[in-house]
């Protein structure tokens, strides 16, 4: 028989029989649909994940104090107040850091007017805004003016802003931050990333140390490389430079260092294990959808022994049986699986859209959903099928 | 009758099919002698439980003789696999069946043109050649129907179009007029009779002695064995 005659067969044979054709294609359709889709989704929520963390600034590291000791206890990592300003000023001088923003935090009673807020204040200094990438809304930022002269001046985030209703009209006006008068010279964009980014009051780092902590400790030193490949050398330089500052010679360093890229990378791999997790819960379902095809192909192959038989007695080979039904059961797969493909695409989009993650497609989804569903029409047809092919002929002519 | 060819269509020698049941042994035929010349119209009469289905099983190459040599066509067929049983059948055999076993949901065009798609015919052709034969057979504006829309008559006409289409050199006819009123069977009885005047070769199998009256000669089939008969 000819592949066109096969095709033709099957079609028909599938044209004839429209709610059972359905039905069988329901089980492809719904489990290719959930592999695209639960893929689909697996891959917008890491692309959403991904895009906010880059939106904190790729090429950003922040050094943290280590833990500290008392007797042989060891406390946390950042309960050390290792860090300097002057810490801070060194590292500003290695090679490939672009930016630099020590920060002082503090939570304090910020009031404006009659609102009042217990906020996050920051002290930092004018590298702040390039090393978080964060932009101005109005106003100016704090500069290197108002730090080397301990200026009580404020700028706040936006979620801060609002909390305080406070707007672009309240430049000038005066808040006070833990009891003491600042005036606003600045509302951030929100970043949109997280609440707690755009909540903070920043003010010029020495002021904080002036009026909120006695010394020149930090709690952390953020720094922005030139670019995500220097990234490495920079960490090593820092930490070279923090060793020797600190005069530490045993390698236990009290201080630590993360980079984006490593919250990315773990980012990407936890999202490898979610999307594979979800590929194969949908692919249950895949499994029972071709479960389904191979049951319809048998009753079918029962049903229809009398034709079988009357193939046979005109000259159909066993082979031709069997092409014949492994055809019929790949058609139903394959219709399946392209209406599931379509179906998946949809409702990845919608969730997509419902997210605000946007639309994640990714065609090799597509190319594994046809040939996954191509195998289950092949690994699911293949017994009824020879099941056809081995009929007596004469048995099949006379069954009823 | 004259042997017209030099060569017999068809030659059984010694032929017997044992069913084996698995505790008794059932002999269906015994010692079966055969031949049937080319151009030859013969019928083989029985009763039920005389062998007369076994008989057309090993005629048509459904099935395959326990004992014995089956020449057909000049082929000896007795000792083919299931694919050149199959090869056989296609090119060789034309069937005509009492219920006439058209393929449902098929055309009738469709179905005289299938046997042609099993010898790899392409598809215009084999249409071409299923319409010339169906035009033959009076069932020119029926192309287009399905075996449901048409009378007993009528399928069983489709049915001898489908044994014709593929020219082989053997028709064989179980029980055709089985299932048909009596004016539709004489009708095809006289289409059996003008295909023999054509020159084909026709074996018919029935177990109604007056249906055996439309072929040259009879051999009657009992309790497995075949006796010859006089000619009618």
């Amino acid at each position: 028989m000819k592949p066109t005659d096969l095709i033709r067969l099957a079609f028909s044979r599938l044209g004839t029989g429209k709610v059972r054709t359905a039905l069988t294609m329901l089980g492809v359709i719904i489990g290719v649909a959930s592999v695209v889709a639960l893929v689909s989704v697996a891959q917008g929520a890491t692309k959403g994940i991904s895009d906010r963390l880059q939106s904190l600034g790729t090429n950003l590291l922040t050094v943290s104090p280590g833990f500290t000791r008392t007797g042989a206890t060891r406390l946390s990592f950042g309960s050390a107040t290792t860090l300097t300003v002057d810490d801070a000023n060194a590292l500003a001088q290695l090679d490939g850091v672009q930016a630099i923003a020590p920060e002082l935090t503090t939570n304090k009673l910020v009031i404006a007017g009659t609102q009042n807020e217990t906020v996050r204040v920051v002290g930092t200094t004018p590298g702040y805004l390039q090393v978080f990438a964060y932009d101005m809304w109005v106003g100016t930022f704090l500069n290197q003016a108002s730090v080397d002269h301990n200026m009580r001046i404020a700028v706040i985030g936006a979620t801060t802003a609002d909390n305080l209703s406070l707007d672009g009209s309240s430049l000038g006006s005066t808040i006070y931050i833990g009891g003491l008068p600042f005036q606003l010279v600045g509302i951030m964009q929100p970043k949109g990333g997280s609440t707690t980014a755009d909540d903070q009051v920043l003010i010029p780092l020495s002021t904080a140390h002036e009026l909120f902590v006695g010394s020149n400790s930090v709690s952390t030193i953020g720094l922005s490389a030139a670019n995500q490949d220097v990234i490495s050398t920079v960490s090593a330089e820092i930490t070279a430079t923090l060793e020797q500052r600190h005069g530490i010679t045993n390698g236990v360093d009290d201080f630590s260092i993360s980079t984006q890229a490593q919250l990315l990378g773990t980012v990407s791999s936890v999202s490898d294990v979610l999307t594979l997790l979800l590929a194969g819960i949908a692919s249950i379902s895949l499994l029972v959808g071709g479960i389904g095809i191979m049951n319809i192909m048998l009753v079918s192959v029962r049903e229809r022994t009398r034709e079988i038989g009357i193939r046979k007695a005109i000259g159909a080979r066993g082979r031709d049986i069997l092409s014949q039904f492994l055809v019929e059961a790949l058609a139903l797969s394959l219709a399946g699986g392209l209406l599931g493909i379509g179906l998946g695409v949809g409702v990845s989009f919608g969730i997509g859209i419902y997210a605000g993650w946007g639309f994640v497609f990714n065609p090799l989804t597509v190319v594994v959903a046809v040939l996954f569903s191509l195998m289950v029409g092949i690994v699911f047809g293949v017994w009824p099928a020879s099941q056809a092919a081995r009929l007596d002929p004469v048995v099949a002519l006379r069954y009823e | 009758m004259s042997a017209v060819a030099s060569q017999p269509i068809i030659r059984l020698e010694n032929v017997s099919r044992v069913y084996d049941t698995g505790k008794v042994q059932v002999p269906a035929l015994v010692d079966v002698d055969l031949e049937v010349a080319d151009g030859e119209f013969l019928a083989i009469v029985g009763p039920s439980g005389s062998g007369k289905s076994t008989m057309m099983n090993i005629l048509g190459c459904l099935d395959r003789p326990t004992a014995g040599r089956y020449v057909l066509d000049g082929q000896p067929v007795d000792e083919l696999n299931d694919d050149g049983l199959a090869f056989v059948r296609s090119r060789s055999i034309g069937f005509v069946f009492q219920s006439y076993n058209l393929l449902p949901r098929t055309s009738a065009l469709e179905n005289v043109a299938a046997p042609l798609m099993y010898q790899g015919v392409p598809k215009k052709e084999r249409l071409q050649r299923a319409k010339a034969v169906l035009e033959r057979l009076g069932l020119g504006d029926r192309f287009g129907h399905v075996p449901s829309e048409l009378s007993g008559g009528q399928q069983q006409r489709v049915g001898i179009a489908r044994a014709l289409v593929t020219e082989p050199a053997l028709i064989l006819a179980d029980e055709p007029t089985g299932n048909l009123d009596s004016h539709s069977g004489a009708e095809v009885l006289e289409l059996f009779k003008d295909l023999h005047a054509l020159g084909r070769t026709i074996v018919l199998i029935t177990h109604d002695v007056d249906v055996a009256q439309a072929a040259d000669r009879a051999l009657h089939l009992r309790d497995g064995r075949l006796q010859e008969s006089m000619p009618v």
